[in-house]
């Protein structure tokens, strides 16, 4: 079960991921990267919060944006993985390439720097 | 033993029933003889009587026989026996009164005893027809049995055989018991007659030939009993066999009953057309209810469909429109009317209503009427196919008066648009299912090739021991570990799991092994070796799959391992001095995530020294993400305490340990929901 809601402040763009995200909907969380990019999004943020879960389907999702982020300038964290999530991102070695931040204030401090 | 079957009960029945009659003639002529000489016979009337009755018996028996034979016959064929019989019996009384009318008043005429004996063949030929209808009647009342019925029929049939022994009692005399005796004979003849329900069943020039035969029954029956009345009267016949009350109540039934048929029939013949269309309407429901066979088409359906409407609503013209989307071809479309006549109705009929997209609004699904402006054709019924919540067609009937289509057309064509969607719906899952049958033999194939992708033997030493496992969450899976022997002491074991599960995680496990097995070839070391599969993988993966991999290169000679990682899920490692086991930490990310040169920045690699009892247990994410039903994960401290509880346990045994210990742990209501694979070493 995943659910999406998406939030705008500011400049920001934030996508909360409520459940687990596996091979069956990481559709879904692909969705929804998609549009938010589609209506030229320059900072996005995942909260993560309230993330059980994340299969490799779901983190393939993330990767298949980096390019397209770093092309486009988009600056993209993540924050409030639980221990067990950013575990999966570590041993991934996704950390090296996305920004996994404790919490929001740490986030939007973080994208407002670079 | 004989058969019952094989002794002809009819013939004999025949027979017995003509021998008594010249009985019944000889005993009657030797009486007159005695009455007219005023001698004694010494014959008692009881005689007649008894012969009388037996006669009855076996014309009926007889006659039993002949219906018994011939039940299966229909209506009209039945009938034409009680006719032809009493033609027969009428021929005989008119013959009678010809010869009497040319012998006039001659000797012969007023002979007493020829009067006799033409008496008496009339007396057999009235009672055969009376027998042979009632036999009759029984088979069409008892047409549809209920108990009522039957019950009815018994009590009828045990009055009667009364009235065949009444006789006795009434010594042929007309007083009040007779008439007493005839009237509750009639009035049960006449509860009877309300039976009638063969009638219906027949169609409209069955009725006309029934009228035709009823009526000719009704007539001999007349004729013969004014006959029987007449010779009564006359008072030529000193032996009296026809003022009998079983003959007298036959003759009650025989005529009530054909009346009421007669009658019946006759003002059934205006609706009978209504009667046969209900038979019609039922037929096509069979017809369009039969799922259609894998062979036969939708569209066979459909034509079944669009000619069961056009009979149900006696329309004067339809066609059959598809929706575009289907893939549905008909034939013939178009009924009695032409293309340009139809192009002419198409404009009549508001746009909003030849929509083809589908609400849930009941309104739209429903037939519905239109009222046309139009020199020839008034109104028109849309009814539409919804098979599987999308508009499959549309019928459009049309026809060439005002409100054409009553209430009950509505329904009967509602139920049979109902009933061929059903059949279309079912036909499709059918295909649907057989569809899916080839798939998953397919499935099975894909299956079968992949097993033979993971190898059947690992090479290994004498030195350390091996064994491996896979599991595959769908039909195929995208895990993958091989082993490779480089040289006498240099070995290499991999491991690599696919992001995502499923055929396009085997696909990529294909091509994984495919590089992997290219690359092994080339002797590089574990960094680099992952720095090559990321570039190639680059170049065949998906955008959002990646891979991980864990590659292990072992010299048994200075026994060390040298280990990279790239984002696979860390080896654990047993060392038996310590008697601890942990997890092997080296950096490294998985393959096709970073697809450029950079790559190389985030793989490292690890030489270790390892001792003799050393573990190494490498494994898929697949077995530390199981998870139980409150939705735990198996997680690393599990298996750390597995391997560290068992180490002296061989590869194999240790192996079945974890996968024991996490299926316990899973349990029935939790779930594996990935590949997983296990890879165990053991140095000796």
């Amino acid at each position: 079960m995943l659910q999406l809601e998406r939030k705008k402040e500011e400049n920001k763009d934030i996508l909360r991921l409520i459940g687990e995200v596996d091979a069956s909907n990481s559709i879904l969380l692909d969705q929804s990267m998609q549009e938010i990019l589609e209506q030229g999004a320059t900072v996005l943020l995942i909260d993560g919060t309230e993330l059980v879960y994340i299969s490799s389907a779901g983190l393939g999702v993330f990767m298949s944006y980096l390019d397209d982020f770093s092309e486009r300038g988009i600056r993209f964290a993540i924050f409030g993985l639980n221990e067990q999530v950013n575990e999966v991102f570590k041993i991934l070695g996704l950390d090296r390439l996305i920004a996994i931040v404790p919490d929001l204030s740490t986030a939007t401090r973080l994208t407002h720097e670079s | 033993m004989i058969k019952t079957s094989a002794l002809p009960l009819g013939r004999i029945s025949l027979l017995l029933a003509i021998v008594v009659w010249l009985a019944l003639v000889l005993v009657d002529l030797v009486r007159i003889f005695g009455m007219i000489n005023n001698l004694d016979s010494g014959i008692a009337e009881e005689v007649t009587w008894i012969l009388e009755i037996l006669f009855f018996i076996f014309v009926y028996l007889v006659y039993r026989h002949i219906f018994w034979k011939t039940r299966q016959s229909d209506f009209l064929n039945l009938i034409w026996r009680g006719v032809s019989t009493g033609l027969f019996a009428a021929s005989a009384g008119l013959l009678t009164e010809l010869i009497y009318y040319a012998l006039g008043e001659s000797k012969i005429g007023t002979d007493p005893f020829l009067k006799n004996v033409f008496y008496h063949i009339n007396f057999a030929w009235t009672s055969a027809f009376l027998i042979a209808t009632t036999l009759l009647w029984k088979h069409l009342i008892l047409y549809q049995k209920s108990k009522q019925v039957v019950n009815q029929w018994q009590v009828f049939e045990f009055s009667m055989a009364g009235a065949l022994f009444f006789v006795f009692f009434n010594h042929n005399n007309l007083d009040y018991s007779f008439l007493f005796g005839l009237v509750i004979l009639l009035v049960i003849s006449i509860l009877l007659a309300v039976n009638l329900k063969w009638i219906p069943y027949l169609n409209f020039k069955e009725k006309w030939k029934t009228l035709l035969f009823l009526f000719l029954i009704l007539l001999c029956a007349g004729f013969l009993f004014y006959r029987v009345l007449d010779s009564g009267n006359e008072g030529r016949v000193q032996i009296n066999l026809t003022d009998n009350l079983f003959l007298m109540a036959l003759f009650g039934f025989v005529f009530a009953y054909g009346l009421f048929s007669f009658l019946v029939t006759l003002f059934n013949l205006p609706t009978s057309s209504v009667f046969e269309q209900k038979l019609t309407e039922a037929i096509n429901f069979q017809k369009l209810s039969q799922s259609i066979q894998p062979e036969e088409s939708e569209e066979q359906v459909l034509d079944i469909l669009l000619d069961s409407c056009i009979s149900a609503s006696f329309s004067d013209g339809a066609w059959i429109e598809l929706n575009p989307k289907e893939q549905v071809q008909i034939k013939n479309p178009l009924r009695i009317l032409d293309e340009s006549t139809r192009g002419e109705l198409i404009k009549l009929i508001p746009q909003e209503k030849q929509s083809w997209v589908y609400t849930s609004a009941a309104v739209i699904l429903q037939p519905q009427t239109i009222r046309l402006i139009h020199p020839n054709y008034k109104s028109a019924l849309l009814v539409p196919l919804v098979v599987n919540k999308s508009i499959l067609a549309r019928i459009v009937l049309i026809k060439e008066v005002k409100e054409g289509f009553n209430k009950e057309m509505l329904s009967i064509i509602g139920t049979f648009a109902r009933q061929a969607c059903i059949s279309v719906e079912n036909h499709r899952l059918l295909n649907q299912a057989i569809e899916n049958e080839r798939y998953q033999e397919e499935l099975k194939i894909a299956q079968r090739v992949q097993k033979a992708l993971l190898p059947l033997k690992l090479d290994h030493p004498e030195s350390f021991d091996i064994c491996a496992y896979s599991n595959t969450a769908d039909e195929v899976g995208g895990d993958y570990y091989d082993t490779y022997q480089v040289d006498e002491n240099h070995f290499v074991l991999i491991m690599g799991d696919v992001s995502g599960k499923g055929t396009s995680a085997a696909f990529h496990m294909a091509q994984m092994k495919g590089v992997f097995q290219s690359l092994i070839q080339l002797d590089l070391r574990p960094a680099e070796f992952m720095k090559k599969a990321n570039a190639a993988l680059s170049k065949c993966l998906e955008r959002n799959h990646f891979i991980t991999a864990s590659i292990f290169e072992i010299d048994v000679v200075n026994r060390t391992f040298c280990h990279a990682r790239a984002g696979h899920i860390p080896t654990l490692w047993y060392k038996a001095n310590e008697n601890k086991a942990e997890f092997i930490s080296v950096e490294g990310l998985g393959l096709g995530i970073v697809r450029n040169l950079s790559y190389k920045n985030h793989v490292q690699e690890k030489t270790c020294e390892y001792h003799s009892g050393d573990i190494l247990v490498l494994l898929t994410d697949g077995i530390l993400e199981g998870r139980n039903e409150t939705g735990e994960q198996f997680g690393n401290d599990r298996l750390k305490k597995i391997v560290e509880a068992h180490p002296q346990k061989t590869p194999i045994h240790l192996q079945q340990e974890i996968i024991d210990s996490l299926h316990q742990f899973v349990g029935g209501d939790g779930m594996i929901d990935d590949d997983y694979s296990l890879l165990v070493v053991k140095f000796k």
